[in-house]
């Protein structure tokens, strides 16, 4: 009962969180800056979270996204937003075509073919004349219709993201609960074993991995949508990648709300240690902020949610458990 | 051939070398704790850094550089060891990226704030030129770090495989548990294999800094190289790490000179991912 | 109480501008050089400075006498190298700082994405040296652009080769070595365009990653085909690693340009100086004469940064003094009064810091008289070669290198 009581007050909070702000700019955008991340957080958290799977390269996926809204702007004029669908399709396909050679991978071998093929993306896209080059490109300039989803507040992007993100929240609920959420747990837990039980872990771990590359790019979509701009370093850079696996890991991978409590903490600190400290230019914020991620990976490397997790017996000691000192 | 064309090779097996060293810490630590460190890169950043003040405070060379940046970066090790790598290896592993990506924020800020964002240099007469061998160039700083790129990744391997602490690092790394029971007490072990690939991460600063720049966002730019050439050679084999990164070493010269400098990553990712299509378990990493 | 807030408001309330630079990531260094050069000049403005005020009116101290002595109140915004917080700064700087006007980003994506936002709020945005061309072909209201962009390089390069072709040095084979983002690809292409309309031949282009751990590939191509001329347009990183690498494989041209950038950053000038004497470069900064505006702004600044001014900081500056004397004509920090202002602006070139001939807005915004001024490296510093009227040394070639 108290579950369902603290569950329809933090919906209720989501909700009018932009009447909570108005008339303050800066915080009527942070909150959709905090669905945007915990989008792509939560996208990410289906295949590294779920199938366990870490791809430390799907800035591949945003980066599809971010291009195929612009590129049916500036080569089509179509409003932006309607290259989204488009950039699903194509980032579906591409993860079928990097998930074959790759998802084969274990481990950190996999990861570091993610990083790689992100990266073979991103210098390939500055050598595009068709994707703008090395400059980049911009969407339009000044809002034509409503359909450009240009708006001067951040509040209509607000609700945007906040129904994006509790479709693909109650899809990955639906996952979780559902045969595919089983099979997925039983590859994260001992890929051996999966396959000896009869689960085809490849044809899975292909599935998660394309539907989170869809959602993926979406969020890249919708990036593109609220900032008007990419190039290949905020489309396809390495650090795309690492955020979206540290807000999942901070908050919790593997765990549904995960994501969204990763940035929930990690999106204000990002915004407000740079505005209160980015100025002076010592490169302060980024101190501050390495330090908090330290900390909390020291005290909490399952992540934030783990504090009100019962603890459960299925989980093997970690190999390592001679070391002192509980966390909790 | 060319002379040229083998200036091109000696240059791209030069750079392999070095790439090599700067990679052997991260195999290191990876074969030893199936850890990756996302802040090598500003390990060896500030190994860098090390030679970079004692230049400009001490007037000193490499010969002061090489034991001093040694010495900090293997302490760096074992600090980190102690204060975070140890507690985030009873989580998942994602906990390593969450905290070691931290930590390299955290080291990569604090040598920002510290030296400035400005670009150092060491003069390039600190190690001696360059001469000519068979009419092609080589240039002391680069053979200086080949060469000890050379010999710290056969001294690491020769500790591993031959030595009785050796085989104490590989008995835990095999099963801990075990090793305990043994009387090996692991962790002693893994801070000794964070101070050994400290102080190798620390050299391998110390000479580069000698043709490289030095700056505080450095590390990112080889981070990268180091993760493909570690998973390339194939986890915890430095041998491998050492062939890896021979071979993509001239492979970017190569592929520079005949093809187009920009294309030289791609060439080298592509093969990155070939290789592992056929080896998932890069060159000499074990199955 | 009462009496305080009257005491207070005896003297104006300061006028708030919004600095937005890279202040953290790959391009902070020129980022914060940037920040002191433009902390130099609200300084002059504030609190005057006597050799100056003989010649730029807002130099007297004081403040802003439009203003009722109205002090510059600078407010600074990392842009962290990003388009994202460029963008999110810059709302920040305009709703809760109340800025008045907004200087920016330097990197032209983010100046994109940052103006986007002051031109939908109605804030007046200006760039001191972002130059890529669709930047001034929105047709924004509130942007202005100070700084030349790179046609205009282009152009004094082209006209520098051919007096010099006029001259009897050769220039049959030119090598265009471009680092591969933004910056390096939107002034290759110019520069090739410009180049094959004036009928100078590129018979080498090379495209290269800036973040290269090695140029020995580059070099050596150059090398091999050995052009008379290389223009390289490079970033610190990179260019001090041309410099090296040059020396060490024993090759130059006979005229080797740098297109500013890294070949001008303080920090490559203190490190490969005595290995690229006789570098040519283009540069907003022309030294001038003992007393002229450049050479007391250069003192003022050499004190406060250790390093002389140069082409990103003299921008950077000279943009800043641009917005200052628009807010003091608009009287008002009213942003329509103070776009009113910019549009009406008209600066001549004695006033200016930087080498151009003066500072006009067109109808998109941009200044129409921005140039540049070529330079060469002479003795460790750089000298002013062309155009005559400004040169103050004659240029020396071959380029002696090391």
């Amino acid at each position: 009962m108290r579950r369902y009581l603290v569950t329809g007050a933090l919906v209720v909070l989501a909700l009018v969180y932009p009447l909570l702000v108005a008339g303050f700019p800066v915080y009527e955008r942070l909150g959709a800056l905090v669905l945007l991340g915990a989008i792509g957080a939560s996208a990410w958290n289906i295949v590294g979270g779920y199938a366990g799977q870490v791809s430390v390269g799907h800035s591949v996926f945003f980066g599809f996204g971010a291009y195929s809204a612009v590129v049916v702007y500036t080569h089509l004029g179509w409003p932006p937003i309607a290259g989204a669908p488009l950039g699903m399709l194509l980032s579906v396909a591409l993860a079928a075509i990097i998930g074959v050679p790759t998802l084969r991978l274990s481990g950190h071998y996999f990861s570091m073919a993610t990083i790689a093929v992100a990266e073979l993306v991103r210098v390939l896209s500055s050598t595009s004349e068709f994707l703008g080059g090395a400059q980049g490109l911009g969407g339009p300039a000044m809002p034509r219709t409503v359909f450009d989803l240009s708006f001067l507040s951040a509040t209509p992007f607000y609700y945007i993201f906040l129904a994006v993100l509790a479709f693909l929240l109650g899809l990955t609920w639906w996952i979780e609960r559902g045969r595919m959420g089983f099979y997925l747990r039983a590859i994260k837990d001992s890929e051996r074993a999966a396959r000896s039980l009869g689960v085809s872990s490849g044809r899975y771990k292909l599935y998660a991995y394309m539907l989170s590359g869809a959602f993926t790019s979406l969020a890249g979509s919708l990036y593109l949508c609220m900032f008007g701009f990419v190039d290949p370093e905020s489309g396809f850079g390495i650090l795309i990648s690492v955020k979206m696996v540290v807000m999942a890991a901070l908050g919790g991978a593997g765990v549904l709300f995960g994501p969204l409590v990763g940035a929930l903490i990690l999106v204000p600190l990002e915004e407000l240690s740079n505005s209160y400290l980015g100025g002076r230019g010592a490169g302060l914020t980024f101190v501050v902020y390495g330090a908090i991620i330290v900390i909390i990976a020291r005290f909490l490397p399952s992540g934030l949610l783990s504090l009100f997790e019962r603890r459960s017996p299925a989980r093997p000691p970690a190999k390592m458990n001679v070391a002192s000192g509980h966390a909790d | 051939m060319s002379i040229t064309l083998a200036q091109v090779i000696v240059s791209g097996l030069l750079l392999g070398a070095v790439y090599a060293l700067f990679s052997s810490g991260l195999t290191l630590i990876w074969g030893m704790m199936n850890v990756v460190n996302f802040a090598h890169g500003d390990f060896v950043m500030l190994g860098m850094y090390s030679a970079v003040v004692i230049w400009t405070a001490l007037g000193g060379g490499p010969f002061a550089a090489v034991p001093v940046a040694a010495i900090m970066i293997a302490t760096l090790g074992i600090l980190s060891y102690f204060l975070l790598v140890r507690h985030i290896m009873r989580g998942p592993m994602l906990a390593q990226i969450l905290g070691t990506f931290g930590l390299a924020l955290f080291l990569r800020y604090s040598a920002f704030w510290y030296f400035g964002a400005d670009f150092k240099t060491l003069p390039d007469t600190l190690v001696g030129g360059s001469f000519v061998l068979a009419g092609i160039r080589f240039e002391g700083s680069r053979v200086l770090a080949g060469a000890v790129g050379l010999g710290i990744t056969l001294l690491l391997h020769v500790i591993l495989t031959r030595t009785a602490v050796g085989s104490r690092m590989l008995a835990v790394s095999e099963d801990a548990t075990a090793a305990q029971l043994m009387g090996i007490r692991p962790q002693r072990m893994q801070a000794l294999a964070w101070a050994m690939a400290g102080a190798a991460t620390g050299i391998a600063g110390a000479l580069i800094a000698n043709f490289f720049y030095t700056s505080p966002t450095v590390g990112e730019t080889l981070a990268i190289l180091a993760f493909v050439t570690v998973s390339f050679g194939g986890f915890g084999s430095v041998l491998g790490a050492l062939v890896a990164g021979l071979i993509i070493g001239v492979v970017e010269s190569l592929s520079a000179y005949l093809v187009g400098p920009v294309y030289k990553d791609v060439i080298v990712y592509v093969l990155f991912v070939l290789v592992l299509w056929f080896r998932p378990q890069g060159l000499m990493g074990k199955a | 109480m009462l009496g305080l807030g009257k005491g207070a408001s005896a003297q104006p309330a300061p006028v708030k501008v919004g600095v937005i630079y890279p202040l953290s990531g790959n391009s902070a260094s020129a980022g914060n050089y940037s920040k002191m050069a433009i902390e130099v000049g609200a300084d002059v403005v504030n609190n005057g400075n006597a050799d100056l005020a003989k010649i730029i009116p807002l130099a007297k101290g004081g403040g802003l006498p439009g203003l009722g002595g109205a002090k510059i109140q600078l407010i600074f915004a990392d842009n962290q190298g990003t388009p994202a917080a460029g963008q999110n700064q810059a709302l920040r700087l305009i709703s809760e700082e109340k800025v008045a006007a907004l200087i920016g980003a330097y990197q032209s994506g983010i100046t994109l994405t940052a103006s986007a936002i002051a031109e939908r709020h109605g804030i007046p945005f200006l760039t001191a040296e972002s130059v890529a061309a669709n930047l001034t072909e929105r047709g924004f209201k509130w942007f202005f652009r100070v700084t030349p962009v790179a046609i205009d390089f282009a152009r004094a390069y082209s006209t520098f080769l051919k007096e010099q072709k006029a001259a009897g040095q050769k220039v049959g084979s030119i090598a265009l070595v471009h680092e591969n983002t933004e910056y390096g690809n939107s002034v290759g292409s110019v520069i090739a365009d410009q180049f094959a309309k004036d009928s100078l031949p590129i018979t080498q282009k090379i495209a290269y990653s800036a973040n290269s751990s090695d140029v020995q590939p580059q070099v050596l191509q150059l090398k091999e085909k050995n052009p008379d001329v290389v223009i390289f347009i490079s970033y610190t990183s990179d260019a001090i690693l041309y410099a090296k690498t040059m020396k060490e494989l024993n090759w130059k041209p006979s005229i080797m340009i740098a297109d500013n950038a890294g070949f001008n950053d303080p920090a490559f000038l203190k490190a490969m100086a005595p290995t690229v004497e006789g570098l040519v470069n283009r540069s907003a900064y022309s030294g001038g004469k003992p007393g002229s505006v450049p050479a007391i702004f250069n003192d003022l600044y050499k004190a406060k940064a250790g390093v002389e001014l140069d082409d990103v900081s003299v921008r950077g500056l000279e943009g800043f003094l641009v917005l200052a004397d628009a807010i003091n004509r608009a009287g008002s920090t009213d942003p329509a009064k103070i776009q009113a202002a910019l549009k009406a602006t008209n600066l001549p070139a004695e006033q200016m810091a930087a080498g151009y001939d003066g500072v006009k807005f067109d109808d998109k915004g941009q200044n129409v008289l921005a140039s540049s001024v070529v330079t060469q490296l002479q003795g460790g510093k750089y000298v002013t070669i062309f155009p005559k009227e400004r040169a103050t040394a004659k240029v020396i070639l071959p380029y002696k290198g090391w």
